[in-house]
């Protein structure tokens, strides 16, 4: 029933079926893949982490609205882009939806190009961000594979610690240093120190001791 | 026993009748008779306790006037009522009174006898012997003379016409003394001729004189007259006009004169009978004589003589006017006047308060309808995001449209299936975009009730679309519960948008203090027994305070800090101008209810 999710799929949220048509109908046209939703309820329902593209919602809808749409999709696994699409330019409210992360901000009657640039934009940043956070669960899959003690050295490591300091720290033998380090830089697939460091830095490691 | 006998003789007449014989030395035929006559009987019933029968004779007199007749009348008065017992013989002498007073004297010696009459002249001076008493007027001929010179200033010459018997001559003796006294004015005397002869001359008179017409009751050739007789005779005759020296002859052609009024003659002799009636001795009670007369004219010969109205004596009888309403019924019509006066002045004072009331309520209802037209308006700003979103959705959705129009024409080959859908999608949305400037023009025309039967169900659903978007932005779901079948119902399509939109409103801000998911409006629609169609509108949300109940519909009563307090008593404004009623009430359970009928569409009862 539910189509296998095309990678960059416009998910269109509107209540009003004849604008859902319209602008479904448009962004087919223009050539991208489209899904649409009569509700933010009945999006949130069919959300899936495979799905990729940006959400189109419209602000104000029965039920869940779109800044509650925004929220929502925020807090799970999948947080796709939103543009917000209004009948109307609502500063307060523009304000709160661009605070809370939205890509974008249009009105209905927004010019395609306007509409096509918020599109091509919220895709892009949502390909990016998918990218990251793929690369990010990569890296840490990477981590994941350190024993403690691979984990402790690695900490001493990045803190830019000598062997013999790490040796004296930790209590343990230089050649036992030496061996965790070896393992680690397997491991991690990396050649050198800095690399290391960037690495363990991009997967958000240890950043509380960092100022010491 | 007193009471009753006092009440008896109050009351009613006792049951004994009393007799009066009218006894008329002549004919009754001259109009002043039969007033004398009515009045006289009038009197004496009003005065007597008795029930009185009135039985008259005539005895003519001057055609029986020797022993022979004499004996036949006494014959026969004598027979017809000596078995009948009489308590009065009243006299109406004008000729020969020795006839027609012996009589009674003779036949009914026991019974009182009083007469009334019109000339001294024929009453002889030793009455007082007959043991009778009456009522004399004398001739009043300086007056008479006087009311000729009032009505006709500038007669010179009057021409006296009298008859040739004794009575005759002593009435003209009398005359020629007075007018002896009498300055200006030339008198003549005709006394010697045959009426015959009178009838031609009365003919050839110069003008400036006047006939004064004295006792006439026998013609130089003795022949018996009367004086009303003579005056009927020669008036349609004479080329002057005729004055009467007797009442009796006011009414038979003359102008009048200052003569004894019949009537008060008649009342006054009615006043003595009934005190001879009443025991007291004819001979006892003065004879009267009355010598001041009251002037009378005959309004048709002041007609006939072209003497003007307003040289009437004040005090003048005037008769035979022709009875004009107002103489008729002077106090009917004064009466129904002054009800007339009073009722226009009612109905023009409740017609002025009917108009300033009717203006009042024109102008308050005006007033009501400019300030729906305002809050028509404000609510139209409280519904701005709304506006805005119903055009917005049209609109936004036709311009998507034609941009993918645009891609799929540039398709090669163009996929003209979704063109064409797309251009129907268009028109659809047109027409959509349409309806919503068409719905926001009407709300915010003012304009006055029209009533026609209107699609309640269409009504409520377009309230409903037009309010959903604001329910949407407060997080209110609305429901609207119509039944299958709705008659059609008889208003105002604009301003029963403004009662339901008011209503809505209302019911959605009273919510806005709930739980989100408890913002529930709803509206549904009864048809009550009556036919009358009810629309229901339902929140849940704070309800009314109970001591604010009463107030509701006042205007300028509002809950609402930023309320100008008038959406309710426009909608009970309005609500009434269809013939509908409005109330709001507190829910068993929480929220408000707000009910208001609306009558069905004629046709549809």
């Amino acid at each position: 029933m539910i189509p296998p999710p095309e990678p960059g799929t416009i998910y269109i949220v509107d209540d009003d079926p004849s604008f859902l048509k319209s602008i479904s109908r448009f962004l087919r046209a223009s050539g991208y893949p489209v899904q649409t939703f009569e509700s933010a309820e009945k999006f949130i329902k069919q959300l899936a982490p495979e799905m990729s593209g940006c959400v189109l919602s419209d602000l104000q809808m029965p039920g869940l609205n779109g800044l509650e749409l925004q929220a929502a999709l925020a807090g799970s696994a999948n947080p796709l882009p939103v543009v917000f699409i209004s009948a109307q330019l609502d500063i307060p409210k523009t304000v709160r939806a661009m605070r809370s992360g939205a890509e974008d901000f249009i009105t209905k009657h927004s010019s395609k190009e306007e509409l096509l640039d918020a599109i091509r934009r919220a895709l892009e940043r949502g390909a990016q961000e998918r990218k990251d956070r793929e690369r990010l669960k990569k890296i840490r899959a990477q981590f994941e594979m350190l024993s403690a003690r691979e984990l402790e050295v690695l900490e001493q490591v990045v803190r830019g610690g000598m062997n013999k300091q790490i040796s004296a720290n930790l209590g343990i033998a230089m050649r036992t240093v030496k061996l965790h380090r070896t393992n680690l830089t397997r491991k991690l697939q990396v050649q050198s120190v800095p690399e290391l460091t960037r690495l363990a830095e991009e997967a958000g490691l240890f950043k509380r001791d960092k100022s010491p | 026993m007193l009471d009753a006998f006092a009440q008896s003789k109050k009351g009613r007449k006792e049951l004994n009748p009393k007799r009066v014989l009218i006894l008329y030395s002549e004919g009754r035929d001259a109009p002043g008779d039969i007033a004398m006559q009515q009045a006289f009987q009038m009197e004496l019933e009003k005065l007597s306790t008795n029930h009185i029968v009135f039985i008259e004779e005539h005895l003519y007199a001057r055609h029986f006037s020797d022993q022979e007749d004499y004996k036949i009348f006494q014959d026969y008065l004598g027979r017809k009522y000596t078995k009948k017992d009489l308590d009065l013989i009243m006299v109406f002498p004008s000729g020969d009174y020795t006839l027609a007073g012996a009589l009674p004297d003779a036949l009914f010696p026991d019974v009182p006898v009083v007469f009334a009459s019109v000339n001294d002249s024929l009453v002889p001076y030793d009455i007082r012997k007959l043991g009778v008493t009456g009522i004399v007027q004398r001739y009043d001929i300086r007056g008479t003379l006087g009311l000729i010179m009032r009505l006709q200033p500038d007669t010179h010459e009057v021409v006296v016409i009298g008859g040739n018997s004794e009575e005759d001559r002593k009435s003209l003796g009398r005359i020629i003394k007075t007018a002896q006294g009498l300055e200006g004015v030339q008198l003549k005397f005709w006394t010697n001729q045959p009426l015959a002869g009178l009838q031609r001359t009365v003919k050839l008179l110069m003008p400036g004189t006047t006939i004064l017409l004295s006792a006439f009751h026998r013609d130089v050739s003795g022949e018996p007259y009367s004086m009303p007789q003579v005056a009927q005779m020669l008036a349609p005759l004479a080329n002057v006009p005729i004055y009467v020296m007797g009442g009796m002859a006011v009414g038979s052609g003359a102008v009048g004169g200052v003569v004894a009024d019949s009537e008060t003659l008649g009342k006054r002799s009615g006043q003595l009978a009934f005190e001879v009636m009443g025991g007291l001795k004819p001979e006892s009670v003065p004879m009267e004589v009355e010598t001041k007369g009251t002037p009378m004219v005959d309004w048709r010969a002041l007609q006939h003589w072209h003497i003007s109205d307003n040289r009437i004596p004040k005090d003048c009888i005037v008769r035979y006017r022709p009875n004009t309403l107002w103489d008729l019924h002077r106090n009917l019509i004064l009466f129904s006047l002054a009800v007339i006066l009073t009722q226009t002045a009612t109905i023009v004072g409740l017609l002025a308060q009917r108009r300033r009331r009717h203006e009042a309520e024109r102008e308050i209802l005006e007033q009501r309808m400019e300030l729906a037209h305002v809050t028509r308006v404000s609510t139209l700003g409280q519904l701005t995001s709304m506006l805005a979103h119903e055009l917005g959705h049209p609109l936004g959705a036709i311009l998507r449209n034609t941009e993918a129009a645009e891609i799929f024409l540039k398709n090669e080959p163009p996929d003209w299936e979704e063109i064409r859908s797309i251009l129907e999608d268009i028109r659809k949305d047109d027409q959509r975009a349409s309806r919503v400037i068409d719905q926001l023009r009407s709300l915010l025309k003012r304009r006055h009730l029209e009533l026609k039967a209107l699609d309640l169900g269409e009504l409520l659903n377009e309230v409903v679309s037009l309010t959903e978007s604001d329910a949407r932005a407060r997080g209110v779901h609305l429901i609207l519960n119509l039944p299958p079948k709705l008659p059609p119902v008889y208003g105002d399509r604009i301003h029963l948008q403004q009662v339901l939109l008011n209503l809505i409103l209302n019911g959605m801000e009273a919510m806005s203090a709930i739980e989100k998911r408890e913002r529930q409006l709803t509206i549904c629609v009864e048809i009550k027994k009556d036919g009358h169609i009810e629309v229901i509108v339902s929140d849940c949300g704070t309800g009314i305070p109970p001591d604010k109940l009463k107030q509701l519909f006042e205007p300028f009563f509002t809950t609402k800090p930023e309320g100008m307090g008038m959406g309710l008593a426009i909608s009970k404004t309005i609500i009434d101008a269809h013939g509908g009623t409005i109330c709001g009430e507190n829910h068993v359970r929480r929220g408000a209810v707000f009910k208001f009928t609306l009558p069905p569409a004629p046709g549809n009862l």
